[in-house]
């Protein structure tokens, strides 16, 4: 008697606790007559988005195949991680992720801004060309990949064959030798987003500020120390926008190892997204291949973490 | 009151965009409905049974695809049933069909099947067995006239899970012409064929051309020649071994070929390795009977006139080993059953004697003796003797049909991959493909 | 204001630029040539640049498979029903988050760039498995929603930073006037804002024109889009690089005329990020 007693009133209670919070909650909102604006995205969100990555991390805890016939699900707790970790191909595939993202990053980000300050000038030139540069970083990265693949073609490419031409050894061709391949696949990266990145840049530099240029001038500043002691320093909130954008995209990169590589020549250029991808859909071990995104996505969301303190910090 | 008819109207948008993608569903969905109940009521004819009825053809886009383009449009016309032809490469094949079959979507009824697949498909139940449909309409199938290695394409364990429908004959190609100019024959075994490769790599000639890319490609160029070789990737009992001391000496062969073959070798895919040979830059190349045809077509190749065939060499003091491949076509086992049956008349249509004749200039493969000696396709096909003597010496078990095949293949292919590049050496590439297979047979 | 550059200093800056435009535009021009030519010729060394037997063969084989406008169809739709959707969902949550004072939905921004962050991979496999079960692999549907969960995201911190800059006084005035937010939203800051909308809207129809691995996954042999249809012109008898370069022409043809006619929206979105973060 005295336990169902207990047991009601505990519910009693539970539940008295859950009208009282969902009706703060809904006076809160009520408040805000804007959150009834946001609410349509947010309950999509939850739905197509959020559920399936519960969903993720809860498969990421079994044992699943596809090709099992029965598809049994069998609970083995984090076994899946411990097996990420010990996996060489996951190390392998972790390490060049890293080396593909902050290369390409860099890259873009110097070779950006010295396009920006190449095409900055207001000329009618300028202009023209700027919008041609446009067109790399709105194709598909399918093509791109598909094109670059057959420029670096070793026996029948643009490019192997004038460096042939040039006396250089091209061995297999950029995307089959070893040293070069993760080179060869970052140049197409570069290709495609170093405009993207450009046009970020310039819109920075329209932003500044004129006054501190003059005075500097008058100063007796030359246009190099202004940019270093200028430009530079107000640059930063562009850059940390620029620099963000790419990372995050770079993690993600997966249509160009598909097109150029398949993550090959032996594992040079599998990066973790391509390797999520052999595993789940190609092997269809559901269960690994949900364990190694998770790691993915700490890895990503670390960064963000990163990224949104300093930005908050800033105040801006 | 304003506030209310404003909402309304935006709900009404989203309810639109909605509907707009709903609609875009509707046709997509239709064709894996079944058409049958309206189409029920005693028909007197076969046609009139599968009127309307749709069905998907996955195809490789192998040299028979032709085959397939010409020869479907006839059957629609002559039974109705309708048939899309889906064109995939060897890699996006194998993993759509994957994807179909576990999803149980049943977006293809109709697949081609490698010769390989077949215990992996018979295992999981990926297709249907056929048997039922042979016995009841034993008579019209002239099941004696298909050529017995030919069943290989898609038996297992007694049943089949395809049918026959492309035979293939591992052969050398070589050009007459190059070896006449050096003064030497054919090679007969592996020895001679890796110092034939050696001699003829000369002035912008290269001896051999071979599959180097990773995955499937270089993984099936391996074990053809471990079979040659007379190795294998299973021990005694039938389990996968593939880290072997005869498997790595075997490996470091492959490895040396490589050096008289053109640079771009390692990334070699199939298609590649042809334009390779078409090109007139290799002086050998083994490869699959089908592509054989092709060589005399003025439109795709530089080498008319210029080729010939033998039989793929072994070791020395080896048996001859005449391997042969190929592919079948399979129904799906998740299709409706009217879908099956509708799949099954193709089959049967396809594989009758009439229409072989027209597969196989169409540049389709044979899977019959009568195919093979026909008086008419022999004088156009000149190396089809050899491919009928090929055939009835055939080994369908060349390579291990085997369940596990398509894992033992994704190891090799990464790994030997790895070996030629330099990223491995023979045993830790093969020790490495070993423990990939195991840790993926769990 | 500083005194002009020296000649040798114009000329660097000059081969600089011609070097740029000379990366960034040869592969396009190759794949333009490329298309031209017969198979044969698309890998004949040495590389024939400008003088080639051009042959507009490609173009009439690929337009005559009815495949080819099956795959564009498939495109148009699916890209249509995604950039509709992501702007239903995303520009109205873009305004909110702009102006609301109420913490949870001004944070809700960092829980959209979250989501931008994520591996597509990561969501492909639980939503394959769920569209599965719901019987919805190979409808359009399953394409466009999951191309809208990155899309809206998108659009959201695009029009967050937009609607930014779009001064309060116009809609404080209607609210005066005693509009309600909605309609403040709806008739006054929704018309302000259109070109911030046609710049998110130009983004949503290049990610899901050029969309490759959900296609990869979600599409039937009757729903596939145009990057898969390029996959198709691979064959084991030879690589049809004439044909390919065709298909390819058409899945850059929205990014080209977007670059080049629309570069003035597509910039402006870009930039109201930027500057503002």
């Amino acid at each position: 008697m005295p336990v169902q007693a207990g047991i009601h009133s505990i519910e009693k209670s539970g539940a008295t606790l859950i009208q009282t919070f969902t009706q703060t909650i809904i006076k809160k909102f009520k408040a805000d007559p804007y959150f009834w604006l946001l609410l349509p995205l947010l309950l999509y969100i939850v739905i197509i988005a959020i559920y399936p990555l519960f969903f993720s991390f809860r498969i990421s805890l079994f044992n699943y195949r596809l090709t099992d016939p029965n598809q049994t699900q069998t609970f083995v707790g984090l076994e899946n991680y411990i097996r990420a970790f010990k996996d060489p191909t996951v190390l392998i595939s972790i390490k060049n992720t890293l080396v593909y993202v902050v290369g390409t990053v860099t890259v873009e980000l110097l070779l950006g801004l010295g396009l920006a300050l190449l095409f900055s000038p207001e000329t009618k030139l300028a202009q023209f060309v700027r919008s041609f540069l446009l067109i790399p970083m709105a194709l598909p990265p399918l093509v791109v990949g598909l094109i670059w693949k057959s420029l670096y073609n070793a026996d029948f490419g643009v490019i192997p064959y004038y460096l042939k031409q040039l006396g250089i050894n091209v061995g297999r061709g950029p995307l089959g030798e070893l040293s070069t391949a993760m080179p060869a696949v970052m140049l197409i990266d570069v290709w495609q987003w170093t405009p993207l990145l450009m046009i970020i840049f310039l819109a920075g530099l329209k932003s500044l500020p004129q006054e501190p240029y003059e005075a500097a001038y008058v100063d007796g500043s030359s246009r190099w120390q202004s940019f270093i002691y200028l430009t530079l320093p107000l640059m930063k909130p562009t850059f940390l926008i620029a620099f963000l954008l790419r990372t995050v995209q770079s993690f993600k990169v997966f249509d160009t190892i598909y097109s150029t590589t398949a993550g090959g020549p032996g594992q040079a250029t599998t990066v973790l997204n391509y390797h999520i991808y052999t595993v789940g859909l190609t092997f269809f071990d559901m269960g690994y291949a949900s364990a190694l995104a998770n790691i993915l996505l700490v890895m990503v969301t670390v960064l963000s973490i990163i990224y949104i303190l300093v930005m908050t910090r800033r105040q801006l | 009151m304003q506030k209310k008819s404003i909402k309304v109207v935006f709900y009404l948008l989203l309810a639109f965009a909605l509907l707009l993608g709903i609609a875009g569903c509707a046709p997509a969905a239709a064709p894996v409905e079944p058409e049958a109940p309206a189409e029920e009521p005693a028909a007197p004819a076969e046609v009139n049974k599968f009127e309307g009825v749709e069905l998907t053809l996955a195809s490789m886009t192998d040299q028979y695809v032709t085959a397939f383009r010409v020869l479907i449009p006839r059957f629609t016309e002559e039974t109705g049933i309708k048939i899309t032809l889906d064109e995939l490469g060897y890699v996006d094949l194998y993993q759509k069909l994957t994807a179909d079959f576990v999803g149980k979507t049943a977006q293809y009824d109709l697949m081609t099947v490698d010769i390989v697949w077949s215990g992996e498909y018979a295992t999981n139940l990926y297709t249907l067995p056929l048997d039922d449909f042979m016995a009841r309409d034993k008579a019209e199938l002239n099941l004696d006239d298909i050529m017995p290695v030919a069943w290989t394409l898609g038996e297992y364990e007694g049943k089949h899970w395809a049918y026959p429908m492309a035979g293939y004959a591992n052969v050398l190609n070589y050009r007459k012409d190059v070896f006449k100019a050096a003064g030497i024959e054919p090679p007969t075994t592996q020895e001679e064929l890796l110092a034939a490769a050696q001699q003829l790599t000369k002035d912008e000639m290269y001896g051999i051309a071979l599959l180097g890319a990773k995955g499937s490609a270089v993984a099936q160029d391996y074990m053809a020649f471990v079979q040659q070789h007379g190795g294998s990737i299973l021990d005694a009992n039938g389990k996968v071994a593939l880290n072997t001391a005869e498997n790595a000496e075997i490996l470091e062969f492959f490895g040396e070929l490589f050096k008289y073959a053109p640079p771009g070798s390692t990334d070699y895919w199939w298609d590649q390795r042809e334009t390779a040979f078409r090109s007139g830059i290799v002086a050998m190349m083994e490869g699959w009977s089908i592509a054989r045809a092709g060589y005399e077509n003025p439109e795709i190749s530089s080498v008319v006139g210029l080729v010939d065939v033998t039989a793929a060499p072994v070791s020395e003091g080896m048996e001859p080993k005449y391997g042969f491949g190929g592919w079948g076509i399979g129904i799906n086992a998740s299709s409706t059953s009217l879908e099956q049956e509708a799949a099954w008349e193709f089959i049967k249509w396809l594989a009758s004697e009439e229409i072989q004749k027209d597969w196989v200039k169409n540049d389709g493969a044979p899977i019959r003796r009568s195919t093979l000696t026909d008086p008419e396709l022999v004088a156009m096909y000149p190396w089809f003797p050899l491919m009928l003597d090929s055939f009835e010496k055939g080994d369908g078990d060349y390579r291990p049909r085997i369940p596990e095949y398509s894992i033992i293949q994704d190891a090799l292919g990464t790994y030997v991959n790895a070996f030629l590049v330099g990223q491995e050496t023979a045993e830790s590439a093969l020790q490495k493909a070993q423990e990939q297979v195991e840790a993926n047979t769990k | 204001m500083y005194k002009k550059r020296s000649l040798p200093e114009k000329i660097i800056l000059i081969i600089l630029s011609l070097l740029a435009i000379a990366f960034f535009l040869i592969p396009i021009y190759w794949l333009l040539t490329t298309s031209l030519k017969f198979g044969r010729d698309s890998f004949a060394i040495p590389p024939t640049w400008l003088f080639f037997d051009a042959t507009l063969k490609n173009f009439t084989e690929v337009l005559a498979q009815s495949k080819t406008f099956m795959y564009i169809k498939n495109s148009i739709i699916i890209t249509a029903g995604t950039t509709f959707l992501s702007l239903i969902l995303g520009v109205p949550a873009g305004y909110a988050i702009a102006r609301s004072k109420f913490r949870f939905v001004k944070n809700s921004a960092y829980f959209f760039l979250l989501l931008l962050m994520l591996p597509p991979v990561a969501m492909l496999i639980p939503f394959y498995l769920i569209m599965r079960d719901l019987s919805l692999i190979g409808t359009y549907m399953s394409l466009i929603l999951l191309n809208t969960v990155f899309d809206a995201a998108f659009v959201v911190w695009m029009m967050r930073s937009y609607f930014a800059d779009v001064p309060l006084e116009m809609e404080e005035a209607a609210l005066v006037d005693g509009a309600s937010h909605f309609n403040a939203f709806l008739k006054v800051a929704l018309p302000l804002s259109v070109p911030g909308i046609i710049a998110s809207a130009l983004y949503t129809i290049i990610y899901s024109w050029n969309d490759f691995l959900f296609a990869l996954m979600l599409t039937s042999p009757t729903t596939k889009t145009i990057p898969l249809g390029i996959l198709a012109s691979f064959s084991s008898v030879e690589i049809s690089w004439g044909k390919m370069a065709v298909m390819s022409i058409f899945a850059i043809i929205p990014a080209v005329i977007i670059s080049l006619f629309l570069n003035r929206y597509f910039v402006q979105g870009l930039t109201a990020g930027a500057t503002k973060g």
